[in-house]
């Protein structure tokens, strides 16, 4: 036990002192700040308006409110995903430049030697999230706060779901590599076709029906929405209580994936959560397994 | 108890390389053992395999009476290791570095003081210790290096080209450190090295060549095998030169002639006294061992 933390913490360590692979996880929600800064923002703003029918003040706060909430659940979503891969390809960095032989002399078992780049991954993408998230909040708080603390804490429970997601995706993902190259492939694969796939960068709601279809398969697809959904609960909220008729709410909602139809069903956030949480679970085992397989 | 190490018809292969070809020998507890062979001959590979990084095609290979397929626990706290690259954690400074990997032996806390102290007064860590490894000289990494491979007090060192690379002064630090642990611990170190002088310190010699075993022995047995003493004569014709009856090699100034014996020597030149002018006798060394053994001599004559 004592081995597996201080392996942990070596590995956490070494983590944030290499800034290089701390940069590169950071590359996609750079990308996505950029895309929001540049045009995406302005292309949702005159979306949502053209929405309201007319005879609806809506307030500039609370539309700020829906395009920022927007940006922040992709923001979320996304490094949730690559902060965990980035994090965990030093399990590869360590075959790579050898220093796993290093560990492998001593006496600790390979099985802890796997939970520990296991925990560590997850610990670093949480640290790095949520400190993400309180930079999210707090600029939601300029852009116009509609949130409750129910909608803050569900935000924070989907960043630990998902950052135990990222951990265990990327445990099985990385676990075969052994090569620089294979590093740099991943990496660079996982940055640029993420954020596509997972609706960070458009909604999926705005693809065609046959990858709609696909994507539906995905858990990504559903952390994504839960994130949507408890971002903008708030601005959902106060809509409602502006009297704006369900329907358009619902129009909306469906455009920025909140809700998601998987072959005519609509997928409850429960079974989202479901769907993440046995993901998570058939991963985590399988990374186990192979970890045992090999002596 | 015999052999601390005892290696028996040990095969390794890579494809179609044969890295270890049934390779047999013991290393006897407290002794300075060395392994010899030029680049590629397949030392780090049999380090590898004693210290269970790598998996053997067959053979046998016992660390303390125990297989090295087993019971690899109790192997791992007997055993430590300085690799032939650094491995410690670039980014981390020296002091983490070791603090992570005595955790690792279960030396955490008070006991982890105590021996850092050691340590860092053995190979002088103090004014490195809080610098990361990557910003460190070749001499100070592998004094942190080895600090690192005797964290937990094992009982056998394995060392693949500990000084390679690094300053006579080092070097020589290094080995002071080395002979002191020998002395007050009875340590038992596997050397591989290139520089035939520290080989020559040592109590038993295998040379490697292409995986198999092509000389072994005592310092002494060797030098009196492969290493034969030679007369330089110079300001001597080649004519005068061939009167001696004795095979001879052309030497910048003169020429080289081999001889088995010291009577020999003083036999030969008591006969040709008019011949010896200018000339000097020259003992085989270490390195004459290494290039006759394996064949490789690199001498332009
Ligand atoms: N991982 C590997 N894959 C394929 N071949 C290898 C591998 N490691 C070593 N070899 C080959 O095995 C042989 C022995 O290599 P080894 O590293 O044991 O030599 P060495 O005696 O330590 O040499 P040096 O003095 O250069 O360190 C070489 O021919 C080498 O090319
Ligand atoms: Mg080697």
């Amino acid at each position: 036990m004592r081995e597996l933390i201080n392996l942990t913490k070596r590995n956490v360590k070494v983590y944030f002192s290499d800034k290089g692979m701390f940069f590169t996880s950071l590359i996609t929600p750079i990308i996505l700040l950029v895309l929001y800064a540049t045009f995406l923002a302005g292309i949702y703003r005159d979306n949502f308006i053209s929405i309201i029918p007319e005879g609806f003040k809506i307030s500039d706060k609370l539309i700020n409110s829906l395009v920022g909430g927007q940006l922040v659940s992709s923001l979320l979503s996304v490094s949730c995903i690559t902060v965990a891969f980035t994090s965990n390809l030093l399990m590869v960095q360590d075959k790579v430049n050898n220093s796993i032989k290093d560990i492998n002399v001593t006496p600790t078992s390979k099985f802890a030697i796997g939970l520990s780049y296991f925990a560590s991954t997850f610990i670093s993408t949480i640290l790095v999230n949520v400190i993400v998230a309180i930079i999210c909040f707090v600029y939601i708080y300029f852009q116009g706060w509609y949130m409750n603390i129910n909608d803050v804490i569900l935000i924070l429970f989907d960043i630990l779901i998902l950052s135990l997601f990222g951990t265990a995706l990327s445990s099985v993902v990385n676990y075969n590599l052994s090569s620089q190259g294979q590093i740099t492939a991943v990496g660079t694969m996982v940055s640029a076709g993420y954020g596509f796939i997972c609706g960070a960068y458009m909604p999926i709601s705005s693809f065609n029906q046959t990858l709609q279809k696909i994507l539906s398969f995905l858990p990504s697809t559903y952390a994504t929405s839960l994130f949507r959904n408890h971002s903008l609960n708030g601005p959902f909220r106060e809509m409602n209580r502006l009297n704006i008729p369900i329907n358009i709410i619902n129009e909306i909602k469906k455009g920025l994936d909140c809700k998601i139809i998987f072959f005519d069903n609509n997928v409850t956030i429960r079974i989202m959560y479901t769907i993440l949480i046995l993901s998570i679970i058939i991963l985590t085992v399988l990374f186990f397994l192979m970890n045992k397989r090999r002596k | 108890m015999e052999g601390i190490i005892k290696i028996d018809n040990l095969t390794k292969s890579y494809g179609n390389i044969k890295a270890v070809n049934n390779l047999s020998f013991k290393v006897k507890k407290g002794e300075l053992f060395s392994f010899l062979g030029i680049n590629g001959a397949g030392k780090s590979t049999t380090i590898n395999i004693i210290c269970g990084e790598l998996r053997k095609d067959s053979g046998t290979v016992l660390v303390c009476d125990q297989d090295v397929d087993c019971d690899d626990k109790y192997i791992k706290k007997k055993i430590g290791v300085v690799f032939q690259e650094s491995l410690l954690d670039k980014s981390l400074t020296v002091y983490d570095n070791l603090k992570i990997k005595a955790a690792l032996y279960n030396i955490t806390g008070k006991d982890f003081i105590k021996r850092y102290d050691e340590l860092s007064s053995l190979f002088d860590l103090k004014e490195i210790e809080k610098q990361p490894i990557r910003e460190l000289s070749g001499g100070q990494r592998r004094r942190a290096d080895i600090a690192r491979a005797i964290i937990h007090n094992p009982e056998i060192l394995i060392l693949d080209e500990p000084t390679t690379g690094l300053d006579p002064g080092t070097r020589k630090k290094i080995w002071k450190v080395l002979n002191l642990l020998r002395k007050k611990q009875n340590l038992t170190i596997f050397l591989t090295t290139h520089y035939m002088e520290e080989a020559a310190d040592s109590d038993y010699i295998v040379i490697l060549d292409k995986g198999s075993i092509i000389a072994e022995g005592t310092p002494l047995e060797l030098k009196n095998k492969y290493a034969y003493d030679m007369i330089l004569i110079y300001n001597i014709s080649e004519d005068e030169i061939k009167k001696l009856n004795k095979p001879y090699i052309r030497i910048r100034d003169g020429f080289k002639i081999e001889i088995k014996t010291l009577e020999e020597a003083t036999e030969l030149i008591i006969k040709n006294r008019n011949l010896f002018k200018d000339y000097e006798i020259v003992k085989g060394k270490m390195d004459d061992v290494f290039l006759n053994a394996t064949g490789y001599d690199l001498e332009v004559e």
